[in-house]
């Protein structure tokens, strides 16, 4: 395989790992602005763990994933129960403040980042898309995805049916964190270099891109959307400097034309995004 | 009257100032319809919406069973036997009637790691086969796959009520059944109350139409202005001078 066929199934492989991650949170209904947050920690912990104590990339990951869900737990925890506008303020200030501590943090080498990594593997990469797949398709056939199905549809009536919806969202932005982070480990042994700069607002937006241009509706949708947005800019580098305007005015036109994202069903009971402040619920008294 | 099932004590509820629910006592027998009625803002919703824990009150207690379940949230109440349907159906649209279903008996289910089980295996395979059973008994087997926002108003609330006898309540709590329903519906609201009466089940209904509430309730409470009016059986609380007042301002 040529070097760049491996780095493009590379690239690819991380960024399909990062929207599946957070197409979990995202099942619930639950978006957040700041999941760079989870791939900066799984990022930075992995490669302290190979870089500074020589732990095997596979056990580093491991241990990338479980610091990423213990964060995303208490931040899921903390800020799950408030409305959406909440949401995304609290996890988008999360990641810069990680940001922040990253960058004034020595051991890691601050801002000018910090290096020493050996690169990863396609079978590594390809393998944990798999897993992340498998966890996926047994989700959506289960009882616990329907609670998340549930919980993103209507929590009033989630309740009404005895759903613990705190405990099963935190759970699942937990998930979403964990595979995260594992995909920050990926990515940060597939760039052998990692800065603070690559974990700020314009990769948070870029893996709600993945999501939202396939559909929020099924997992495919954002591995679809992760795929078509990793190969764009590939394979149409010609565009040059116009190639973000026209990337813009695609996405424009697609929540025009196709609100529900490439893969997701219209109609009534179709699956949108959400009002980040919900409409007043009028209470009645009769 | 047997120690109730279900007792409301000295409810209070103020919402901007405005007092909703005014020491309010309701106390309901097991395996009775109890109807709760009143004009327009007689607090009857508030009511319904603090038994099954959505308003907490600002004081008074909500005791299940002879448990306190004041403090408890609206899904700590589902498996202790506490269930409800809304003013405004709430049905999650986007799934399919029989997983509207298989979502009322999640309190149920199985829990931890085995809820990742797909949903055809072992003890799920059971519930999955009852809530096949409950879909034809409310007429809906022949939508099971549709999305439940594309049902007709008349199915959406029997596929509430569904969703809600999936849960296996003792107390099961109507908010306006009745409304919007067409007249054949309505007519056959009334025998399947009755049937789960006869069943076992507690149901406080809170309804406007009077035939409706006179042909399943035991036992009616009258409200208004969030206080209590009146109580007793349909035939003698319907009839009487207050209440006429009240209710119709005649």
């Amino acid at each position: 395989m040529s070097s760049f066929n491996e780095a493009v199934i590379l690239t690819v492989g991380i960024n399909v790992l990062l929207a599946l991650g957070y197409w979990i949170a995202v099942s619930t209904g639950k978006y957040s602005f700041g999941h760079t947050a989870f791939m900066a920690i799984g990022a930075y912990t992995a490669s302290i763990l190979t870089v500074n104590f020589s732990w095997p990339l596979p056990v580093a990951m491991v241990a990338a994933g479980v610091t990423a869900a213990v964060a995303g737990g208490l931040i899921g925890w903390m800020a799950l129960r408030l409305s959406l506008l909440y949401l995304a303020i609290i996890t988008f200030v999360f990641s810069q403040l990680v940001n922040l501590l990253i960058s004034q943090w020595d051991y890691v080498g601050g801002a000018s980042g910090m290096l020493g990594m050996t690169g990863t593997t396609v079978p590594l990469v390809v393998g944990c898309v798999l897993l992340a797949v498998g966890y996926l398709v047994l989700l959506s056939r289960s009882r616990l995805g329907l609670a998340h199905k549930a919980i993103r549809e209507d929590e009033r009536a989630a309740m009404a049916s005895g759903l613990r919806i705190t405990r099963i969202a935190v759970g699942a932005f937990a998930t979403s964190a964990a595979v995260t982070g594992v995909a920050g480990a990926l990515s940060a042994h597939q760039l052998m270099v990692i800065t603070p700069e690559l974990f700020g607002p314009h990769q948070a937006l870029l893996i709600i891109l993945y999501c939202v241009l396939g559909g929020v509706e099924y997992f495919w949708g954002a591995a679809i959307g992760a795929i078509a947005l990793s190969l764009l800019p590939i394979y149409f580098d010609w565009l040059n400097e116009w190639y973000e305007i026209v990337y813009g005015l695609l996405f424009v036109a697609l929540m025009i034309v196709r609100p529900q994202g490439l893969i997701g069903r219209g109609g009534a009971g179709g699956v949108r995004l959400p009002r980040l402040i919900p409409r007043r619920e009028r209470e009645s008294v009769g | 009257m047997a120690e109730p099932l279900l007792r409301v004590s000295a409810v209070t509820k103020h919402f901007q100032g405005v007092e909703a629910l005014g020491a309010v006592d309701l106390e309901v027998a097991g395996g009775s319809v109890h109807g709760v009625v009143g004009p327009n803002g007689a607090g009857k919703t508030t009511l319904l919406n603090v038994v099954s824990g959505y308003v907490p009150p600002d004081e008074g207690r909500v005791v299940l069973g002879g448990r306190d379940v004041t403090r408890l949230t609206p899904q700590r109440r589902v498996p202790l036997g506490i269930v409800r349907t809304f003013q405004n159906i709430r049905l999650f649209g986007g799934l399919t009637v029989l997983e509207n279903v298989l979502l009322g008996q999640h309190s149920r289910a199985v829990t931890g790691a085995r809820s990742l089980w797909p949903l055809r295996t072992g003890g799920d395979r059971r519930l999955r086969a009852e809530a096949e059973r409950s879909l034809e008994l409310f007429g809906l087997t022949d939508y099971r796959g549709r999305r439940a926002a594309e049902l007709p108003y008349g199915l959406q609330k029997q596929l509430e009520m569904a969703r809600a006898l999936a849960a296996r309540p003792k107390v099961l709590l109507l908010d306006e059944p009745a409304s919007g329903m067409t007249a054949e519906d309505r007519r056959s609201l009334v025998p399947r109350i009755r049937e789960l009466r006869d069943e076992g089940l507690t149901v406080v209904v809170v309804e406007h139409d009077m035939d409706v509430i006179s042909n399943i309730c035991d036992h009616v409470t009258v409200l208004n202005f969030g206080r209590r009016l009146t109580d007793g059986p349909p035939g003698q609380v319907l009839a009487s001078d207050e209440v006429r007042t009240a209710y119709l301002g005649t």
